[in-house]
């Protein structure tokens, strides 16, 4: 059974910035949370037609 | 509704309650037009989550929390499990950010906010204790590094990570059922109170000596 489609058998790769100290995994969410509530303002919603209402 | 009041408890209860939250407000078939935005979609986004989260842990309970170790759809369950699990965090914390820059407590609506916030907080131990009942060599490392700091804020005789039993139980039953009974709550006030609207665009300039804060407490008609 694959437990993972990398490699984790490892100590996790970390990111140190003053007294921050974050996994580079959580890194990549904390970054794609960021992305993605950016987006959700930015993106046009789509909308029904003028006539269909 | 009836201009008499109800003699008995269940119509009184009943009158509070329609009264409270009439249907067209219960399940409302229109919505404010500042909602035609997509940060508006990652609260149903964040109850869509919980939804797989509770139907896959059902399954997970059915089978025993050692199940997903030596069969494949017991894994494959658990995978989902875990990544709702992951989008459900996902998506709140979107939901937070969104509700924060509206200030989306004004106009009456701090309980909103507040069971809101207390969902956040109560969802993390409902999650960390999902780590410690794996029946793994994880969730020992776990267990035995996170009862320290249980033990130093003094609870850990209340709250034992090595008692895997309780930590079980939390996990399976009493946390799921306060997130649950507080994102219901959560939801019953937003249709109750509405959408917070956006700040009013006339009311943004420069400070006013008195009065009230931009936008506070406006509802919007439904368009």
């Amino acid at each position: 059974m694959v437990g993972a489609i990398f490699n984790l058998n490892h100590p996790a790769h970390m990111v140190h910035w003053h007294f921050i100290d974050l996994s580079v995994s959580n890194v990549i969410v904390i970054v794609l949370m960021l992305v993605v509530f950016a987006v959700a303002i930015l993106a046009p919603f789509p909308r029904h037609g003028e006539g269909e209402r | 509704m009836s201009t008499v009041d109800p003699p008995t408890w269940t119509g009184k209860l009943r009158e509070r309650l329609v009264a409270a939250l009439p249907p067209e407000k219960l399940l409302p078939d229109r919505q404010p037009s500042y909602m035609a935005s997509w940060i508006y979609v990652f609260g149903v986004l964040t109850l869509g989550s919980l939804v797989l989260i509770i139907g896959s842990g059902t399954i997970l309970a059915l089978k025993g929390p050692g199940w997903w170790h030596v069969t494949g759809i017991g894994h494959f369950f658990n995978s989902v499990h875990l990544w709702a699990v992951e989008l459900f965090f996902f998506f709140m914390v979107i939901h937070l950010w969104g509700k924060y820059w509206m200030a989306a407590w004004r106009g009456g609506r701090a309980r909103v906010w507040m069971t809101g916030v207390v969902t956040f907080l109560v969802a993390i131990p409902c999650a960390l204790t999902g780590y410690v009942s794996q029946q793994n060599f994880d969730a020992q490392w776990i267990s035995t590094q996170a009862k320290d700091a249980m033990n130093s804020m003094g609870i850990g005789s209340f709250f034992n990570l090595m008692n895997f039993g309780q930590m079980y139980s939390y996990h399976v039953f009493l946390l799921p059922l306060a997130v649950v009974g507080l994102v219901t709550a959560h939801v019953l006030l937003v249709r109750r109170h509405g959408i917070v609207p956006p700040f009013r665009l006339d009311a943004v300039g420069p400070v006013k000596p008195s009065g009230d804060q931009p936008g506070a407490g406006d509802q919007p008609e439904p368009t």
